[in-house]
């Protein structure tokens, strides 16, 4: 049940187009219209960067230019697949998985008369900027022309006012809506000078805060010199009120969207050197904080943040959101072959179900060493030298674990079941809360000494338990009525099935808990059906 | 035509998901092995060991897999399989 709530809230292709238009109270349509109409002609070579759901590709396309459009998420591409399909435009677009941080390498020099990149840049960190402006110089074929348009911090106090009055409820209420929600550029203008390009806004909008730039490599190139010097931050493991909140926030509510993130880019832990390791991890809050507080202070490293869509590794990479490309994508744009003089990646384990590291080896390469499944491990690791011991390997559910996933269980579907009650049923409200509460403690607490191995089938032990409980509970405190009794053993199965089940998700252990689905369904159908028609058939009242 | 995920099809996808994780096994020709250990590095359930003498992995523990499909992506022989 999990995944498909989450599904739902994550953001989809067509959800993003309505949020996005929302967010920018439809501005955005009107600076793509005019990038189509003002800049493109038939036969102009144009690339894409972020495509997303294909809206400007097709509308380029349709003005005859050759567009090719990349965007790092397949679910996007498939969306803009479909839009230029059934547009007719198949033959002038041409759709690929790239990562944006990869367009210097994949595309030829001089390959393009046009590149365009709509709410891209705003989601991305300051060297990734850096890094896609540079290849966008050498992308361009002589009088190219690059095309931003993005979200910016507007400058001058009362337009920044304005903007954050106005801007902060509506990105409420488009997540809201949509689960879609938006970053802002900060001093791009200063970046685009630095990268050696000329800015000029064509267009402002809502207050300044969505900008087209119209942006030509600078007459006189600059020199390379006048790039500030690449600043890497160091992470240390802090308690803070912040922290706290976060901590208690992701206990609960760990599974709802947008999930918190760190920048992606390089880092120090402790004093590395350019011969200290190199440890990988995703853009997750929380996994990002578990490795600086296992490592600081015992080793130095430093800290390669990748793109995981602020996922944990695990999930990220089984759900395509973690995968080679972030890789690559982060040790390019943190130019990390300028800062260690070996060429060796430490990845963790559990993201070797969606990272191929043999694309890493033979496209950058790169060596790739599997590091172990917990962070925890991570010195030990490094202290053997890179050598993993069957403990490292191999992961457990342990007590502490249990509590913690049936915790984060908890506060969504908590919220999922004992909201409906509170309003619509009232009078059951403690009683099920109380059971819900008690059974998924029990049942994290007993789950090793339950028989099998799939949360369904321990289920019917935990059922079976709760079923004696509540017998127990009507022999000797309080003896209830035979309908209420019924009602209960149904109430009870229920939960039962639906805690044992839930839980299966919670741990690498156990196959993914999309395999329970059906049958938690058709139980849960049963059951209500039981619910009501076994006390009619029986005519109780 | 509309792609909207909504609850029912989001529903859908993850029922046609469990009918087929439910029956995903790992199917392994030895022959094709040349003992990387690759599999053994990044299972995390422990179903692969490295024969070191006869430089190839041995799969046991079949009821083990979680499906995770680590192994088949990890494995550069193309050796392992899961379906």
């Amino acid at each position: 049940m999990a995944t498909v709530f989450m599904k739902w809230l994550e953001t989809s292709p067509t959800a993003y187009d309505r949020g996005i238009q929302l967010l920018t109270l439809g501005r955005i349509q009107r600076i793509k219209e005019r990038i189509a109409n003002a800049y493109v002609h038939a036969g102009m070579r144009v690339l894409e960067i972020g495509c997303g759901t294909g809206t400007l590709t097709a509308m380029m396309a349709a003005r005859g230019a050759e567009v090719t459009g990349i965007d790092a998420s397949p679910s996007m591409l498939a969306e803009a697949e479909r839009k230029v399909a059934q547009e007719g435009l198949e033959d002038h677009v041409t759709l690929k998985y790239m990562d944006a941080v990869l367009i210097g390498e994949r595309f030829p020099p001089a390959s393009f008369d046009l590149i365009v990149s709509t709410l891209v840049f705003s989601e991305l960190s300051p060297y990734e900027q850096r890094y896609i402006l540079e290849a966008c110089k050498t992308l361009l074929a002589p009088n190219g022309r690059l095309l931003i348009a993005d979200e910016v911090i507007p400058t001058g106090a009362l337009r920044r006012l304005f903007y954050y009055v106005v801007r902060l409820p509506l990105a409420l209420l488009t997540w809201l809506l949509t689960r879609t929600s938006a970053t802002a550029l900060r001093d791009f203008e200063s970046l685009l000078e630095q990268t050696g390009f000329q800015a000029r806004a064509v267009a402002s909008h809502l207050g300044g805060s969505l900008v087209l730039y119209d942006i030509l490599p600078a007459e006189i190139a600059r020199a390379e010199a006048n790039l500030p010097p690449t600043v890497i931050g160091r992470l240390q493991h802090r308690v803070t009120f912040r922290t706290l909140l976060l901590d208690l926030w992701l206990l609960f509510f760990r599974i709802i969207p947008p999930y918190p993130k760190v920048r992606t880019g390089l880092y120090m832990i402790g004093n590395p050197t350019p011969e200290s390791p190199v440890l990988v991890t995703g853009n997750f809050d929380l996994t990002v904080r578990r490795v600086v507080k296992a490592i600081d202070g015992k080793v130095n490293v430093w800290l390669l943040v990748a793109d995981s869509a602020g996922i944990n590794v695990w999930c990220a990479a089984g759900g395509g959101y973690f995968s080679a490309e972030k890789v690559i994508a982060a040790v390019k744009s943190s130019r990390l072959e300028e800062v260690v003089r070996h060429h060796a990646l430490i990845l963790p384990q559990l993201c070797a179900n969606g990272v191929d590291g043999w694309r890493i080896r033979k496209e950058i390469h790169w060596g790739v060493h599997w590091g172990p499944a917990k962070a925890r491990d991570i010195p030990a690791y490094l202290d053997a030298n890179r050598k993993k011991t069957d403990a490292m390997r191999w992961v457990r559910f342990p007590l502490k674990d249990r509590l913690e996933m049936v915790t984060v269980t908890l506060g969504f579907y908590g919220l999922l079941i004992l909201l409906p009650v509170f309003i619509f049923w009232r009078p059951m409200f403690w009683p099920i809360t109380f059971s819900i509460v008690g059974l998924s403690y029990f049942y994290a607490i007993v789950h090793p000494w339950l028989p099998g191995r799939d949360g369904l089938y321990k289920s019917i032990p935990l059922s079976l338990i709760a079923l004696a409980g509540l017998l127990v509970y009507t022999t000797v405190w309080n003896p209830l009525p035979a309908v209420d009794l019924f009602h209960w053993m149904v109430i009870l199965t229920g939960l039962s099935v639906f805690t044992g089940a839930e839980l299966q998700g919670m741990s690498p252990l156990m196959r993914g808990e999309q395999a329970n689905w059906g049958w938690e369904a058709v139980i849960g159908l049963a059951l209500v059906a039981l619910y009501w028609l076994v006390p009619l058939a029986l005519g109780w009242r | 035509m509309s792609m909207q995920p909504t609850l029912l099809s989001s529903l859908k996808e993850h029922l046609t998901l469990a009918k087929e994780l439910r029956h995903l096994e790992i199917h392994f020709y030895p022959e094709k092995c040349k003992g990387v250990w690759q599999c053994y590095e990044v299972c995390p359930v422990g179903c692969w060991t490295p024969n070191y003498e006869a430089r190839v992995a041995i799969f046991h523990d079949p009821e083990k897999c979680i499906a995770c499909g680590a192994c088949v992506l990890q494995c550069p022989q193309d050796a392992i399989e899961l379906k």
